[in-house]
């Protein structure tokens, strides 16, 4: 996709009128197949601003930094950034108000960070991969579920696959076998929390795993602790995890993160459901977890 | 520089807490004594130690004062996980204790001078060491004026010393504040800097040692300036979140210097050349 | 010259790895690093020696993610400590190329002097034997000349290989490399042969000044501006093969416990955390100056080199694309005296 005219025009316009005082958007890096999260103050920024094939950042993420500030904030979004801004609503996070919501109908977007790496020498490979991220290849919201101003033509669905095909695999071993399976996975995992903070769900202002008065889970990388963590923080994405594949992306040593989140996402809608988180917007909406109803569902307990 | 029991600098010593004093509601001065008898190391004033109640955590705290080869003593205030369990041991507690880490103040370069002591709150425990070491070498220092101010009158610790030892020191004057009127109170009200404007001391031959909450250090070196201070003229010991204590761990930085190694104390000077970051 | 035939690595890494736990780069699974020869799996790994460099940079050799230092165990009001004596095999490092070699003399700067001697990375650092991997093909992001480091040749190496037709040059340097030699005289060949050439690098910096010009940019605006792509996440610094700063924890259960020591990031909001509540460096842009300041400035004036040694790893991983080539640039190209 590229609509780096449009956005810059419609930048420039919200700018200018005052409207907003900052958007949120994209600028290339260094190397053309690298797009870098930017943020444009005034109408002379805009003209570096774009939006195309390598946008793949979930901007959402950057409205926390400004959550506690009055600035009104235009920020550009596809369809899975646009969940994580319902997600945002909906935990409290930001007001609606502040924001100016640009969606940009999605047909797919490759991974900068993946040709960033391919390029880099430190992989090798023969040719590198040139096709379209992991996460967009059973996209099933292309476009974006919330906005003001929409840009593009709507995208049809492109997921058909079975996206818990490999939940169900994984169900079917024994528990020896999913235990040496999620061993295997989760002990190259080195503590950097770059899932966490390039997580829009993860929005606690004191997360849990920084409390001292308990500290709740150890800092070392033993198997245990590296346990914990996951399984405490998939818990708290669960019934929240917008499904952005942000986690697994920005993961330094490729942990499979998003089978964690799926697992959590089907037991949700299974027992809470039928439910996707951060699909539509309506205020007072809560995610199912947050809410106590007498006949939830405990045989699981 | 640094005798603990065993050679590796990041392992404590055994102490053991022979007496408890609680000076304020939050704040307690802890004595410790060598499990082998006598001081665990030789302080100068201004040093700091790792203090560890070993299965909660370490922290890292100014040496109150060396009693002589009897006993070192910490005055620690409770504000956190450790410091709260802490707060809660009984007299013969084993605890873990290294150092001496820090510069210390410097004591040779400040002999023969007035000497100006500012504080706030648990501030007053750094600069005690100094004080206590002015006192016991009474004739090397000329007149010591000490500033004492805390949020009320039951947060000002080391009161049998504030009311009672220091003011009859030879040439000595002791001044102290609370935030805040409250009844039983006919001492001073106000903030420790107007306080400081208020007695407006002389800053000639006088050298003035500050430590408080960051913002009451910041607004004292601003008065301290108004009123003719040079740079060199001031010294403040700081503090910050310090893990290893040997300038190794990264986190206790201003710039380029680590506050556990090239400091805590610096004078205005060295400060106003680092970032201001504390 | 002495010559290593590449037909012949595997035997060598068998041989020293019968006397020391030998570290060499490889492809496990989704991800490189340096793992232990002891636990190569001939039908999952890749043995990398061919490789520009890999993500995981060898600092855990010698500064692992988590050390033990000592246990302890209470009863009632006594408490008694044991220090973690384990017994130290010797260590070897191969493969490892000039830039990550510059990390380790910097680890060893912090480590080993300034006052104080860490008797926990000594132990480990007086036992480990660096052979080198000299570096003729700058990669995309490499820079290492331009931050003073010659990729054909690492100061603290012991041994340097260099890469020639079928093999390697065993270019020995010390005497440690002389003990580890020995151990595989047998497998080395007579042979004169030609280096290569060091390719030109694609990617430069001028670092000349910087440090100096830093000391008045604190409250510069790019600060702000570069910060904001910066999500505090800490892959940086975890990747960064000269990034040292570590947290000291403990683990306690009932009466018995141990202290440890494991990696931290300055990136991370509790980093300079009070108890008391106040954080001197509380906001994103203010951590992000203070990393890149200590890289470029603050390491600099006090041990003589900056401590970013041109690898070029974290501008591949940064998800918002940082890079600190733009930061040298910017600070480069400011008007002095602002």
């Amino acid at each position: 996709m590229n609509y780096t005219q449009e956005i810059r025009e419609i930048a420039a316009r919200l700018l200018e009128n005052g409207q907003v005082d900052m958007v949120i958007a994209w600028e290339k890096g260094d190397h053309e197949y690298q797009t870098i999260p930017f943020i444009a103050r005034t109408v002379d920024e805009v003209g570096r601003i774009v939006c195309d094939e390598y946008s793949i950042h979930n901007l959402s993420n950057s409205l926390l930094r400004y959550r506690d500030g009055k600035e009104k904030i235009a920020i550009v979004v596809k369809g899975c950034d646009s969940r994580g801004i319902v997600r945002l609503l909906e935990d409290n996070q930001i007001k609606r108000g502040r924001l100016y919501i640009i969606g940009v109908a999605c047909d797919g977007v490759k991974d900068p960070l993946r040709a960033m790496k391919q390029h880099s020498g430190f992989e090798r490979i023969q040719t590198p991969e040139d096709g379209l991220a992991a996460k967009c290849l059973d996209c099933r919201q292309p476009n974006p579920v919330i906005y003001d101003e929409m840009v593009g033509e709507e995208q049809p669905i492109r997921g058909e696959t079975d996206r818990f095909a490999r939940i169900a695999e994984i169900e079917q071993m024994s528990a020896d076998e999913r235990y040496r399976f999620f061993e295997d996975m989760l002990s190259r995992c080195i503590r950097c929390y770059a899932c966490r903070q390039a997580c829009v769900a993860c929005n606690c202002r004191t997360c849990i795993f920084d409390e001292t008065r308990p500290q709740w889970v150890g800092r070392e990388t033993s198997i245990s602790d590296n346990f914990m963590y996951h399984l405490v923080r998939a818990s708290h994405m669960a019934g929240r995890c917008v499904e952005c594949g942000e986690c697994e992306r920005v993961c330094p040593v490729n942990i499979p993160l998003m089978l964690i989140n799926r697992k959590l996402i089907k037991d949700v809608n299974e027992f809470f459901g039928p439910y996707e988180a951060g699909m539509e917007y309506v205020e007072g909406n809560k995610p199912p977890l947050s809410v106590y109803k007498e006949n939830d569902p405990d045989d699981f307990l | 520089m640094h005798n603990c029991s065993c050679e590796n600098p990041l392992v404590p010593g055994i102490v053991e807490v022979v007496k408890i004093i609680d000076e304020t509601p939050d704040v307690k001065n802890f004595y410790v004594r060598s499990e082998k008898g006598g001081v665990p190391f030789n302080v100068m004033p201004g040093q700091l130690a790792m203090v560890s109640l070993i299965p909660v955590g370490e922290g890292m705290f100014s040496v109150s004062w060396q009693e002589e080869n009897d006993h070192l003593e910490f005055a620690i205030k409770r504000t956190g996980l450790m410091t709260d369990e802490l707060h809660r041991i009984e007299v013969g507690q084993k605890l873990g204790v290294r150092g001496p880490y820090g510069n210390g103040f410097p004591v040779e370069e400040c002999k023969g001078k007035d000497m100006l002591f500012i504080a706030g709150g648990i501030g007053l425990a750094p600069l005690r060491s100094f004080i206590k070491y002015c006192f016991k070498h009474r004739d090397d220092f000329g007149k010591i004026t000490i500033l004492y101010g805390s949020r009320s009158a039951a947060d000002l610790c080391f009161k049998d010393e504030l009311f009672e030892k220091w003011p009859q020191q030879k040439d000595t004057q002791v001044y102290v504040t609370i935030d805040n009127p409250e009844e039983g109170w006919d001492g001073h009200v106000g903030f420790v800097p107007a306080y400081l404007e208020e007695l407006n001391p002389n800053p000639e031959g006088t050298i003035a040692v500050i430590c408080g909450p960051p913002i009451m250090i910041k607004f004292c070196l601003q008065s301290l300036e108004k009123m003719g201070y040079s740079d060199e003229q001031v010294i403040t010991t700081l503090e910050m979140r310090m893990k290893c204590g040997i300038g190794k761990c990264g986190r206790c930085n201003i710039g380029s210097e680590y506050i556990c190694l090239d400091g805590p104390v610096f004078n205005l000077a060295q400060l106003k050349k680092l970032p201001p970051e504390w | 010259m002495k010559v290593l035939k590449m037909s012949k690595i595997e035997q060598v890494l068998d041989r020293l790895a019968q006397q020391a736990d030998v570290y060499v780069p490889m492809l496990r699974g989704q991800q490189t690093g340096f793992f232990s020869w002891n636990t190569y799996d001939e039908g999952y790994d890749d043995l990398m020696f061919d490789i520009l460099n890999v993500y995981q940079s060898p600092k855990h050799v010698i500064l692992p993610q988590t050390e033990k230092m000592y246990s302890f165990s209470q009863e009632g009001q006594e408490i008694k400590i044991d220090v973690e004596a384990e017994e130290m095999t010797p260590k070897i490092i191969m493969g490892i190329r000039s830039c990550d070699v510059r990390g380790i003399e910097h680890l060893d700067d912090v480590f080993l002097t300034k006052g104080y001697v860490d008797q926990f990375y000594k132990a480990r650092r007086d036992k480990t034997t660096i052979i080198a991997n000299a570096c003729y093909n700058p990669g995309t992001n490499c820079f290492c000349e331009s931050m003073g480091v010659n990729p054909t040749d690492s100061e603290a190496a012991d041994i340097i290989m260099r890469e020639v037709n079928g093999g390697y040059v065993w270019d020995v340097k010390t005497e440690k490399g002389e003990a580890v030699t020995k151990q595989i005289e047998d497998l080395l060949e007579e042979q004169e042969v030609e280096l290569f050439p060091l390719k030109p690098f694609l990617r430069k910096v001028n670092y000349e000044g910087v440090a100096e010009k830093l000391k008045d940019m604190f409250e510069d605006p790019m600060w702000e501006k570069f910060s904001e792509p910066c999500q505090t996440c800490g892959i940086c610094t975890y990747l960064c093969p000269t990034c040292y700063c570590f947290d000291i924890q403990v683990k306690a259960w009932g009466d018995e416990g141990y202290r440890f020591r494991c990696w931290d990031s300055c990136m991370y909001r509790e980093y300079t955390q009070m108890a008391g509540g106040h954080n001197p460096r509380e906001a994103a842009k203010e951590r992000f100056r203070n990393r890149f300041l200590h890289k470029l400035q603050f390491f600099t004036e006090r041990y003589g080199r900056p401590l970013c040694t041109g690898c070029g790893r974290c501008i591949v991983v940064c998800p918002g694309g940082v890079s600190i080539i733009k930061i040298i640039d910017t600070v480069k190209e400011a008007e002095t005296g602002a």
